[in-house]
């Protein structure tokens, strides 16, 4: 029982981040129908821009805030410079776009900060003592501040959808730009904001996120794992859901976790084809993954 | 994938032996009524199109404050090209639009709303996932007054009944009329001086149709709205308008009242099917 909800509550943990960068993913793709493939890494350089600034003698707290900033900027500028004017010429070319700045980013990264591990300063207290104990198996202290963070966006998220003019006409642009249009929603904007919202999200995923992923340290091929399972968490809750993409993470951390403690025989390195195998048969069973509403059909 | 523009892409087809009898060019009625001062809406010399296709071949067509004018044509005449150029959604490669006398340099759906222009797009355009209401929020996200906003999505449930029951319904779940009504109010919260209508009737039983354009004919009189329809249902359109244009393989074939169109049988016959 301690082993199994030991597994469950570091499913959980990875659940919630993986549910972070869904979070992302969905977001850009409700408003344009695209999979930012580059979106781990988006974060990957903004988390750098949270350390480099931690080394110059910034809090933590301070650097996660302008992280997110800088996230916010790189995702508006990037749709506006790169995303819009190739999607009119070529809707195809946006995926190598995606791929392309994929690469470009963590290049600039080694570039810039260079190619050694980071030791990265921890926001939350994770001592060998920082649990509490639930039922025989540890709960540490930085899982509960990650789930807290994590329902903290998804509620801010709901919010900013449901509650305020600006979610409306994302909402709008969601499903059916040229409606939206029609009515005087200004469709480019909304695009520029949704990719600046979704950056930002995974700016702040990525700071919970480096502490707790192995080895523990910043490093330019950390980010790649889960990109891949945010986006099969995405896919399998639905593209364009935001429940699909809580629930969907969730599972996704939570079966990474079970596969890893009780089928030993795959030996852990065989995750990543787990998760392609789920992506595939979620797209063959139903496309439009649990809760979603659209195919994917411009990938 | 097959491309979803069926109705623009089709030649135009009319019947053979009305062909036979169609008037020539001629003979059709052309006044032209060029009343610029006073026109809310003037399009001149207009050319537009899909890509490299040219569908208007230069159109003029005007519209008077809170008149009400329907365009006639057979498919493929480029009726709906026509409402998507003056609405905004496709650029024109020459002519002006002109709104209250004043050349239009970019039309924008946003900056054709802001002069008063308003559509209800073919296929009705419900933003199927959000509720009636919020499709009607949606409609007046360029208005800045917030309690008249609410009154008028208050006046609109009104007016049809149908859509206050389902106020908080999923627009995607309403049938084909309720959507249409919801189309037409949803362009009407913003509350245009025009409001171009491409095909209300299309695909609805007449008693639905009946009643929408009832609704119309009661907008245009009691806001003032102008209208400027597109339709297939020509008895229909022809009852409430009181100028009529005639689109031919992109050009205006002919224009005039209403009563010179319904007069002349060479023209019914050709063009009204009746």
């Amino acid at each position: 029982m301690e082993i199994f909800l030991d597994r469950l509550f570091s499913g959980l943990t990875s659940g919630s981040i993986y549910v972070l960068i869904a979070l992302a993913l969905v977001v850009v793709f409700r408003s344009s129908g695209t999979i930012n493939f580059a979106q781990g890494e988006y974060a990957l350089f903004t988390c750098f821009v949270a350390w480099w600034l931690t080394t110059k003698g910034c809090p933590l707290v301070l650097a996660m805030l302008v992280s997110m900033v800088v996230g916010f900027a790189l995702g508006v500028v990037t749709e506006r410079t790169l995303i819009r004017p190739i999607r009119k010429r070529n809707e195809a070319a946006v995926l190598i776009v995606a791929l392309g700045l994929f690469t470009a980013l963590n290049g600039a990264d080694g570039w810039i900060w260079g190619p050694e591990d980071k030791v990265f300063p921890h926001l939350l207290p994770n001592g060998l003592n920082d649990y509490v104990l639930i039922g025989g198996a540890r709960l540490h202290y930085d899982s509960i501040g990650i789930f807290v963070a994590t329902g903290l966006v998804i509620a801010l998220l709901a919010l900013l959808l449901n509650r305020t003019p600006l979610g409306l006409k994302m909402r709008a642009v969601a499903t059916n730009p040229e409606s939206a249009a029609l009515s005087g929603v200004k469709v480019g904007n909304v695009l520029s904001v949704s990719w600046g919202v979704s950056s930002a999200i995974g700016s702040f995923a990525g700071v919970l996120l480096v502490p707790v992923l192995p080895p523990n340290q910043l490093n330019l091929s950390g980010f790649f794992p889960i990109l891949i399972f945010s986006s099969a968490a995405a896919l399998l809750g639905g593209l364009d859901s935001i429940v699909g993409a809580v629930v969907g993470g969730l599972v996704f951390g939570v079966a990474e976790s079970m596969l890893n403690g009780y089928a030993t025989f795959l030996g852990g390195s065989l995750q990543l084809t787990v998760a392609f195998a789920i992506i595939v048969v979620v797209l063959v069973v139903k496309p439009t993954g649990l809760f979603g509403r659209r195919r994917v059909e411009r990938v | 994938m097959t491309a979803v523009e069926p109705r623009e892409d089709d030649e135009a087809v009319l019947d053979e032996s009305a062909l036979v009898e169609a008037p020539a060019p001629e003979d059709l009625p052309h006044d032209d009524i060029r009343s610029s001062g006073s026109a809310l809406l003037e399009v001149r010399g207009l050319r537009a199109g899909y890509g490299g296709a040219t569908v208007l071949h230069g159109i003029d067509v005007s519209v008077a404050p809170s008149e009400v004018v329907v365009v006639l044509g057979a498919n493929g005449a480029g009726k709906t090209t026509l409402l998507r150029a003056i609405a905004g959604l496709i650029p024109h490669s020459a002519g002006e639009i002109l709104v209250t006398g004043d050349v239009v340099k970019r039309a924008r759906p946003e900056e054709m709303l802001r002069r008063g222009i308003g559509l209800v797009p073919q296929g009705r355009g419900t933003l199927t996932d959000l509720t009636v209401r919020d499709n009607l929020r949606v409609g007046a996200v360029t208005r800045k007054d917030r309690s008249g906003v609410s009154a008028d999505v208050d006046r609109w449930c009104e007016v049809f009944p149908a859509l206050a029951k389902r106020r908080d319904q999923v627009a995607g779940t309403l049938s084909g009329g309720e959507q249409q009504m919801l189309a037409i109010a949803r362009a009407m919260m913003a509350r245009p001086r025009l409001l171009l209508c491409d095909e209300v009737s299309l695909g609805l039983a007449p008693v639905v149709v009946q009643g929408l354009f009832r609704v119309l004919r009661e907008l245009n009189a009691e806001s003032d709205t102008a209208l400027l329809l597109v339709e297939q249902n020509a008895e229909l359109a022809l009852a409430i308008a009181s100028r009529v244009y005639l689109l031919e393989a992109g050009t205006v074939a002919a224009s005039g009242a209403t009563e010179a169109f319904r007069g002349n049988d060479a023209i019914r016959r050709a063009y009204l099917g009746y």
